[in-house]
């Protein structure tokens, strides 16, 4: 509200002074106070056993920026996420990009999961351009951890069949 | 005469031969096209034919009856590799790349937009480099060009000096770390990081990372603190020797791959400083 008063009035001024910066862009240039509220107050942070064969661990990195981000989720027997976790070294919308992720893939089937895009974890964040990569790091960890819970369940069906035979 | 194809092909012949380690040939081989653009002429109407036809096998063999037909001596006159720029001030031919000053009236001469950072700092192109030397030359550069010696100048050459004094601050940091430089490296022979995932990464090897991560996090005194630093600072000297052998043999995905480990370590050695800077 302020700022757009503020432009209204300050806008004949910028075709006089060379060097003059309207107060919206300043805004722009900081996180938003979404990605600031998954930083301080982060949801599911931790490690769920990786041992277990209803846990699927998705371990990603981004060479870029040398973020590292780790997701991990619980499926129970009907195939319901009921479980997430994450661990991410690395920048403030990354860290809330994983967060935002743990806590959309709980109550959702391994399916409804999959669906999950990295453009509308940008869209909730409103990451800025530079920081899409982010978004796209938490899509794939949540693949990765779907494709090991998935790879676990596989082994598991296979050594089933081999000990009934 | 020669024709405009025929000099081009010369152009690419000769140059190749003296920059054998370069892998990309179509970055190295559009630039002596630049060059041999501007001694010839301004107008280039079979500009977009060239790009397109870039088989160096094909011209192997143009070459060998091109040096049959036309006389030495022509040959060598057209083809320099350098392009030769005039003082904007007094006209006169600069002679030295990259010409900061002109030598006949000493005024400030525009930035070249594609100068390589190697070229600007006087080094050579090559991973290792000794860092005091840069040290010295970005000084020197600085005395030179700073803006507070233009402050009594004309407003272009106010400009020019501007420019040229972010360019050498530019090329000073990019080249005085190991990792910006061996991005740098590569990205001059065409070679860029993706923005998005390492789905060729080792899991291993980023499970390895998430523990230190995870260890430096927990970290309760300096020393624990300290202890992570220094293994990190090993891993990165080895990561070094191994980039500078991979770049010096021309094993461009290799130094890639070896650079994005090289970036993760850096970051957690950021890490490692925050951490002790708490406990201070």
């Amino acid at each position: 509200m302020a700022s757009t008063v503020a432009n209204k009035c300050l806008s004949p001024l910028a075709f006089i002074t060379r060097r003059f910066s309207a107060p919206e862009f300043i805004t722009q240039c900081c996180y938003h106070k979404k990605v600031v509220d998954h930083y301080e107050n982060p949801r599911n942070v931790g490690t769920l056993d990786k041992r277990s064969k209803n846990v699927g661990t998705g371990l990603v990195g981004a060479p870029a920026c040398g973020d590292v981000m780790k997701l991990q989720i619980e499926v129970d027997d009907h195939g319901k996420i009921v479980d997430a976790r994450f661990k991410t070294f690395g920048c403030g919308s990354a860290i809330a990009s994983s967060s935002l992720a743990t806590e959309w893939v709980k109550g959702k089937s391994v399916d409804e999961a999959l669906q999950i895009k990295n453009t509308d974890i940008a869209k909730e964040l409103c990451l800025p351009p530079v920081k899409l990569h982010c978004s796209m790091l938490a899509e794939d960890a949540i693949k990765a951890a779907l494709a090991d819970y998935r790879l676990k369940q596989q082994d598991d069906q296979q050594e089933a069949v081999r000990a009934s035979s | 005469m020669l024709s405009l194809d025929t000099l081009r092909i010369l152009c690419t012949s000769r140059a190749s031969l003296h920059h054998s380690w370069l892998m990309t040939k179509r970055q190295f081989v559009y630039q002596t096209v630049t060059c041999a653009a501007h001694c010839m002429s301004t107008s280039f109407p079979k500009k977009d034919t060239w790009h397109s036809n870039m088989d160096l096998n094909a011209l192997g063999k143009d070459i060998k009856r091109i040096y049959s037909t036309y006389p030495a001596s022509s040959i060598r006159k057209y083809c320099t590799g350098q392009v030769k720029l005039n003082c904007w001030n007094c006209k006169q031919p600069l002679d030295t790349t990259p010409a900061f000053f002109c030598m006949s009236c000493k005024v400030i001469q525009p930035p070249e937009e594609d100068a390589s950072y190697f070229k600007i700092m006087d080094c050579d192109v090559t991973f290792t480099l000794d860092t005091q030397k840069l040290q010295k030359r970005y000084l020197q550069l600085q005395r030179s060009l700073h803006p507070d010696n233009f402050s009594q100048r004309p407003v272009k050459e106010q400009e020019y000096s501007e420019s040229h004094s972010a360019l050498v601050n530019k090329a000073y940091q990019t080249l005085l770390k190991p990792l910006s430089r061996g991005l740098y490296m590569l990205e001059l022979e065409g070679v860029r990081t993706d923005e998005g995932t390492d789905s060729g990464a080792d899991s291993g090897f980023l499970m390895q990372l998430m523990e230190i991560n995870e260890a430096l996090d927990e970290a309760r005194t300096p020393e624990d603190a300290n202890k992570i630093g220094q293994d990190t600072k090993g891993k990165l000297a080895v990561l070094t020797e191994a980039i500078d052998a991979a770049l010096l043999e021309g094993e461009l995905q290799a130094a890639k791959a070896l650079l994005a480990q090289m970036k993760y370590y850096a970051n957690i050695e950021e890490k490692v400083k925050e951490k002790l800077s708490e406990f201070m």
